[in-house]
C-alpha cells in the first residue's frame, strides 16, 4: 500500500467512523441512561429505534404527511410508547417479582412484539428508503469523501449529546435522575418522585433513540431488522463504561472509527467482528470500561 | 405342446404378470392412472414472493399436461405443502410428503438454504427431488443421484456469468466484485474467479456481511483499485447501498447487478439513489428475454388463463413466476422418458439425460452424469431506472464441478 492510499484510507476511516460513531453514541447514551437509573439493560432499544423510523415512514407512505409533522409525531410516539412500557409493564413486573432477570426478559419480549407489529403494517420486509431532509451531495474534507447528510448527522448528534449533558448536569430533572441512579431509596427520602423520574428517563431514552433513527434511516435503508444496530451501541456502552454517559459517547466514536479503519486496512468481512474484539479487549484490560467508575461493592 | 408345457407356460405368464403388478404396486406414489408429485414452496410469510407464483406456474404446467391426457395414461396429482422459506418447516413438509402423502417424487424449494437442509433426508430415502427456483448449490455440488435444481441459475453460474459479461461486453481487465461473506458468496465467487482467470481479468473482491449498514470501507477500497466494471452479487439491500455509495464516491463506470437483487426494481431505484445513480447500471436476468417481451408473452398469457382472479390482483404475477415452468417441464419430460413402467430409478436416469430449450430461460436446461445444475446462462439488460434495453446475446459461466 503506497502512502497516498494509506492517507486516503486513514482520513476516510476517521471521517466515516465519526459519522456512524455519532449514531452509535446516541443509541449508547439511550441505553446507558436507562441502565444507570433502572439497572436494566434494555434489549429492545434497537427495536425502539426501528419503530421510530417506521412510525415516520408509515405517516409518510399511508397519510402523505409533510416532514414537519412526521418528525415531531414520530418522536412523540416513541417517547409515549417508552413511558407507557415503563409504567404499564416494567413497573408491574417489578412489583410482581422484582428480579432483574424478569425485567430483562420483559424488554426482550418488547423487542419481539415491536418487530412483529412492524411486519403487520404493510411495509413488510422489503428494504425501504427514508427521505432525507438534507441532500446527499458529496463533500470533500481533505481526501475523505462525505455527504451533506453525513455532516448533518454529526452536527445533530453532537447537539443532542450536548443537550443531554446540560440536562443531566444543570437541571432539576437531571439531578433527580442522577440521584435515582446513585441511590433510589435516598432519592425518595429527599422528595424525588421515583415513578415520575423513571418514566422521564424511559421517555428521554426513547426520544434519543428516535432522533438517532431518523438521522441514520436515510443512510442505511429500513427493514424490521435494522434494530441490530443496537448491538453496536451495546458494544459502545461496554467499551465506554456501562454506567458512564460520556463513556457511551466515547465508546460510540471508538466503535465507529475502529469499524471503518478495520474495513479499510484489514478486510470488509472483518468489520462485523471489530466491535466484539473491542469488547473483549476492554473486558480484559479495563472491565469497568474506559470512563466507567471503579467497580463498586454492594451490600446484599 | 403337451398339457404339462401349457400349464407351465400359463403359470409362468401368471407369475410374470403378478411380478409386474407387484413392481408397479410397490412403486410409491404411482398407480396405473396417477402419479403423485409432492410440491413445496414458501406460500406464506415474508418470503412468499419467492415461491407462490413459481409454484402456481409449475402447477399450471402439470394441469396443461393433464388436460392433454397425462403421461403414459397417468394424470399428475400434485400434493402441496407450505415451507415458509424456513429450513425446519421445509424439512417437515418434505417428511410429510414422503411419509404421509407417499409421493413418487418431490418438486419444490424456492429458498436455497432451506432446501439444502432437506438434502440428507431426500438422499437417505432415495426420493427424487427436482427443485423449483432455488439455486441450491449446496445440494447440487458435489452431485448426488437424487437432487436436481438451479432452473433459474446456480450461484456458481450467476457469478461466472456476471464476470463473463464484464470481461466480454466491456472488455474489462480490472473488475471490482462485491459478494457476501456467506455460503452464497463463496459459491458465486468460486466461479467468478474461474471465469476471470479464463478471460485474463483481475478480480478485486470485497466480501461483505449481508447485514452491513455502512458500505463506505469496502467501496473506498474498490474505488482505490480504479475498476473498469463493478459487479454486485449481493442481496437487494446491500446492492442498493453499494449503488448509492458508488455515486457518492464519483464512480461512473458500468455497474452489473446480479439477479439476487432484482426482485423489486422500482424499490431498488428508490433505495439506490434514484435515476441519477442508474445511468450506467446493467441487471442480470435469467429469463430468455425481457420480462413481458413478445418471446415470453405465452408464459404470462398461460398464467392469466390459469389464474384469472389472481392475475387481476396488483403485483401479479410475481417477478419469479416463469421460473416454475422449466422445473415442471423437467418433471414431465422425465416422466415421459421413463416410460410406462415408471420407477424412481428410471425417472432419475431420464432426468440425468435431459437437454432441452424451455423457451423460458436464458440457456438450455441441461443435466449430465456430473451435472445437476440445469441452467448456466444469463442475459443482461441496461436499466436506467425506467426503461430496459437488452444487451444482445447471452453470457454463460464456464465453471463446472470437478
Amino acid at each position: 500500500m503506497d502512502s497516498e492510499v494509506l492517507f486516503l484510507f486513514l482520513q476516510q476511516g476517521i471521517a466515516s467512523g465519526i459519522v456512524s460513531g455519532s449514531v452509535y453514541a446516541l443509541l449508547a447514551l439511550a441505553i446507558v441512561m436507562i441502565f444507570k437509573t433502572s439497572e436494566v439493560p434494555n434489549f429492545a432499544q434497537g427495536e425502539v429505534f426501528m419503530v421510530a423510523a417506521y412510525a415516520a415512514l408509515f405517516l409518510i407512505v399511508f397519510y402523505g404527511l409533510p416532514m414537519w409533522v412526521v418528525i415531531p409525531a414520530a418522536l412523540l410516539f416513541t417517547v409515549a410508547g417508552m413511558m407507557l412500557f415503563e409504567a404499564g409493564i416494567l413497573r408491574r413486573v417489578k412489583k410482581a417479582l422484582g428480579e432483574p432477570v424478569n425485567l430483562v426478559i420483559a424488554t426482550l419480549g418488547l423487542s419481539f412484539l415491536l418487530r412483529g407489529l412492524v411486519r403487520q403494517t404493510g411495509l413488510g420486509d422489503t428494504p425501504r428508503s427514508f427521505p432525507s431532509l438534507v441532500s446527499t451531495d458529496p463533500v470533500q474534507i481533505g481526501q475523505a469523501m462525505l455527504t451533506r447528510l453525513d455532516l448533518a448527522i454529526v452536527g445533530t448528534a453532537v447537539a443532542v449529546m450536548a443537550a443531554v449533558f446540560l440536562l443531566f448536569n444543570f437541571t432539576r430533572a437531571g439531578r433527580a435522575m442522577r440521584a435515582l441512579g446513585m441511590n433510589p431509596k435516598a432519592a425518595a427520602l429527599v422528595g424525588i418522585d421515583i415513578r415520575r423520574t423513571h418514566a422521564f428517563v424511559w421517555g428521554l431514552s426513547g426520544l434519543v433513540s428516535a432522533i438517532s433513527a431518523l438521522l441514520i434511516a436515510p443512510k442505511i435503508l429500513m427493514t424490521p431488522e435494522m434494530g441490530h444496530v443496537a448491538i453496536l451501541a451495546f458494544a459502545a456502552a461496554i467499551v465506554g463504561g456501562f454506567n458512564s454517559l460520556p463513556g457511551a459517547v466515547l465508546g460510540g466514536f471508538i466503535i465507529g472509527i475502529a469499524e471503518n479503519l478495520v474495513g479499510l486496512f484489514v478486510s470488509a468481512s472483518a468489520i462485523v467482528v471489530t466491535p466484539f474484539l473491542a469488547i473483549m479487549a476492554v473486558l480484559v484490560l479495563r472491565p469497568q470500561g474506559l470512563l466507567g467508575g471503579r467497580p463498586q461493592m454492594r451490600k446484599v | 405342446m403337451g398339457m404339462r408345457s401349457v400349464r407351465a407356460a400359463l403359470l409362468g405368464g401368471v407369475l410374470a404378470m403378478a411380478g409386474g403388478l407387484t413392481a408397479l404396486a410397490q412403486e410409491v406414489g404411482v398407480t396405473p392412472d396417477r402419479v403423485r408429485i409432492g410440491m413445496f414452496a414458501p406460500l406464506s410469510g415474508p418470503s412468499a414472493a419467492y415461491g407462490q407464483d413459481v409454484l402456481n406456474a409449475a402447477r399450471m404446467w402439470f394441469d396443461k399436461i393433464n388436460r392433454e391426457g397425462g403421461i403414459h395414461g397417468r394424470q399428475i396429482e400434485a400434493v402441496v405443502e407450505d415451507d415458509r422459506c424456513n429450513a425446519n418447516d421445509l424439512v417437515a413438509a418434505v417428511k410429510k410428503l414422503v411419509e404421509q402423502s407417499n409421493v413418487f417424487a418431490l418438486n419444490g424449494g424456492s429458498c436455497s438454504a432451506a432446501v439444502v437442509a432437506a438434502s440428507d433426508y431426500v438422499v437417505r430415502n432415495r426420493v427424487p427431488l427436482v427443485m423449483l427456483n432455488a439455486s441450491g448449490d449446496g445440494a447440487l455440488f458435489p452431485p448426488n443421484d437424487y437432487i436436481y435444481g438451479a432452473f433459474s441459475i446456480s450461484q456458481h453460474a450467476a457469478g461466472g456469468s456476471a464476470v463473463e459479461f464484464a470481461a466480454r461486453h466491456f472488455n474489462a481487465r480490472r473488475i471490482a466484485y462485491v459478494n457476501h461473506d456467506d455460503a452464497y458468496g463463496a459459491w458465486n465467487l468460486n466461479a467468478a474467479k474461474f471465469q476471470a482467470e479464463r478471460r485474463g481479468a483481475g478480480l478485486n473482491v470485497q466480501s461483505i456481511s449481508p447485514n452491513i449498514t455502512d458500505v463506505t470501507a469496502p467501496m473506498v477500497r474498490l474505488r482505490a483499485a480504479n475498476p473498469e466494471v463493478l459487479v454486485i452479487m449481493t442481496y437487494a439491500r446491500p446492492a442498493a447501498l453499494i449503488i448509492r455509495k458508488a455515486m457518492e464516491l464519483g464512480y461512473r463506470g458500468p455497474i452489473v447487478v446480479a439477479v439476487n437483487a432484482t426482485a423489486d426494481l422500482r424499490q431498488m431505484v428508490a433505495n439506490g439513489g434514484g435515476p441519477e445513480a442508474f445511468r450506467n447500471v446493467y441487471i442480470q436476468e435469467v429469463l430468455a428475454d425481457l420480462p413481458g417481451s413478445a418471446r415470453l408473452q405465452w408464459v404470462y398469457d398461460m398464467y392469466r388463463q390459469a389464474y384469472p382472479q389472481l392475475a387481476s390482483q396488483e403485483g401479479r404475477p410475481q417477478v419469479y413466476m416463469p421460473y416454475g415452468l422449466p422445473s415442471a417441464m423437467s418433471v414431465t419430460r422425465a416422466l415421459e422418458a421413463a416410460g410406462p413402467e415408471l420407477t424412481r430409478e428410471k425417472f432419475l436416469a431420464a432426468l440425468q439425460g435431459l437437454d432441452f430449450d424451455s423457451g423460458v430461460m436464458a440457456g438450455p436446461i441441461r443435466f449430465g452424469p456430473r451435472n445437476r445444475a440445469a441452467q448456466q446462462a444469463a442475459i443482461y439488460i441496461k436499466y436506467d431506472g425506467a426503461t430496459m434495453e437488452r444487451v444482445p446475446g447471452s453470457f454463460a459461466s464456464d465453471w463446472r464441478f470437478e
